[in-house]
């Protein structure tokens, strides 16, 4: 499928100094670096387009024509997978009242960290005032011996409206792969207003394949997502997306304004089979693309 | 400010406790729903759900609040100690759960110590209470697992049901893990906070559609 670039690279965003501006140049491998800087800003019409686009080494945005609501941007990662070491940074923000959904192009994967590093992964999105922005990235894979740091960091005006997903595959247990040594840190963040409203932190450090076959833990399944939907209208969402969620999946409405819903599934196709329905309702028009290909 | 009292095992015996009032027998921490779905029909069964909630769950992620409320520098650092406390809980019923505890927690230290002690989400209030009676922080986190461990013990005696005899020896058998956790945690390092007891957080949220229940949470 050809997608058209069609942007600029440089673009006006500011871009004060970041990790990736200072660091030494990095040797080609294994380390991989890379950096996109993206916002979108609504136009006459009720359209939202690109307002700046800055990207760096190996990490790359796409805009797929007619995918979706408003602007759609879809990331990849061209290092093919995190290892250790590897830096990605994603700051993206939707201008006031424009709409922004954020996907990837394919699951990213987490392999094995051979040199003792830790990958860093750092998404930072804000929201401005009754801005909506859909994080749908598909799945993170993590493998035998991945060491991962990840942040997602949302900082969003109260009348705005934030849906993102992170979901989460440990390995391929179909191939009898486990998790016997592996440091994920795992981090979500959202704040509205000023205020942290939810934080969500994943933490498997150690024998993940036996840390997630406690009863209260995974109870030996393989796939899960965490779904954080904070709008003024979450209420209302409360009872439909509890009505697409079999059991032991489920979801709450914290507080006002915020819901939350964990899925837990054996696999990710099993994942998947619950995500989309719940995540489309949400979302509130089919999902990207690159989740149907 | 500070008001160290003169005996501080004693007291930790005090306030963790099952007679300090704040109503902690009122909440089953999703346990009632995982008892309702089959999922613990033994003490067996009991004890390693109560080993995933204390090693990967509310347990270890308190225990670590605890000891950073403990440490916080001054209002603004305790302030945001509690709002991570409130923003790291999973469900409704559980931010109750945590809130109203917590609340009553502090407001009957204060009123009996005489400090100054606002409402802040447990882990976080007995924390600045330690530091405010000169209680050291470790042994505050350890007496506070296994409160956590025995409150949830009895919703498991009485819901399951289970013997006495039982109960008290699963909560037995977690008292090493309590003292290792409340070890493991002293340094208060929030960037370790985290965790994996993901049924146990689909157990809460599944307590607020069950039908009839007993339990707050």
């Amino acid at each position: 499928m050809a997608v058209p670039f069609g942007q600029p690279e440089e673009s006006a965003i500011a871009h004060p100094d970041t990790d990736l501006a200072r660091a030494a140049p990095l040797p080609l491998r294994p380390r991989a670096a890379g950096e996109v800087r993206l916002s979108s800003k609504r136009t006459g019409g009720a359209v939202s387009t690109l307002d700046g686009l800055r990207q760096a080494g190996c990490f790359r945005a796409l805009f797929p024509d007619h995918d979706g609501p408003g602007l759609t941007a879809m990331l990849l990662n061209t290092a093919g997978g995190v290892t250790g070491g590897d830096r990605l940074r994603l700051t993206a923000r939707a201008g006031a009242r424009s709409r922004l959904s954020l996907t990837t192009q394919a699951a990213e994967r987490i392999y094995a960290a051979s040199s003792g590093e830790t990958g860093r992964i750092t998404n930072s999105l804000s929201l401005d005032s009754g801005a909506r922005l859909d994080w749908l990235p598909q799945e993170t894979i993590l493998f035998d011996q991945g060491v991962l740091r990840r942040a997602l960091t949302v900082d969003m005006e109260p009348d705005a409206t934030l849906l993102a997903v992170e979901p989460l595959i440990l390995g391929r247990p179909a191939h009898g792969e486990l998790l016997r040594q592996v440091a994920l840190r795992d981090q979500i963040r959202v704040s509205r207003g000023g205020e942290l409203i939810q934080a969500d932190a994943l933490r498997l450090v150690g024998d993940a394949t036996a840390i997630l076959s406690g009863p209260a833990t995974g109870n030996g399944l393989g796939a899960f997502a965490a779904l954080i939907y904070a709008a003024p209208d979450a209420d209302a969402f409360l009872d439909p997306l509890r009505a697409l969620l079999p059991a032991p999946s489920a979801a709450s409405l914290i507080r006002d304004g915020l819901l939350l819903a964990r899925l837990a599934a054996p696999d990710a196709f099993t994942l998947r089979r619950i995500l989309i329905p719940a995540l489309t309702l949400l979302h509130g028009h089919a999902l990207p693309r690159s989740w149907t290909l | 400010m500070t008001r160290p009292v003169s005996d501080p095992g004693l007291t930790l015996s005090q306030l963790f406790s099952p007679a300090f009032p704040v109503g902690s027998f009122a909440y089953s921490h999703g346990l009632e729903a995982a008892i309702a779905d089959g999922r613990i029909g033994t003490a067996a069964e009991l004890q390693a759900w109560l080993r995933d909630v204390l090693a990967h769950g509310a347990g270890r992620n308190d225990a670590l609040l605890l000891a950073a409320a403990h440490a916080a520098a001054g209002p603004d650092d305790l302030a945001r100690v509690d709002a991570l406390s409130r923003a790291l809980v999973p469900s409704s019923e559980r931010l109750r759960e945590t809130v109203l505890q917590g609340a009553a927690f502090a407001r009957t230290v204060a009123d009996v110590w005489g400090i100054d002690l606002k409402p802040l989400s447990y882990p976080v209030a007995a924390g600045r209470a330690a530091r405010l009676l000169g209680l050291p922080p470790e042994a505050t986190a350890r007496h506070y697992l296994l409160a956590m461990a025995s409150t949830l013990v009895s919703v498991a005696v009485r819901l399951v049901p289970l013997g006495q005899t039982e109960g008290q020896q699963v909560l037995a058998a977690l008292v090493p893990l309590c003292a290792a956790l409340a070890a493991e945690t002293a340094d208060g390092d929030l960037d370790e906070i985290g965790g994996a007891a993901i049924l146990s957080d689909l157990a809460g949220m599944r307590h607020e559609t069950m039908e009839t229940r007993v339990f707050r949470s």
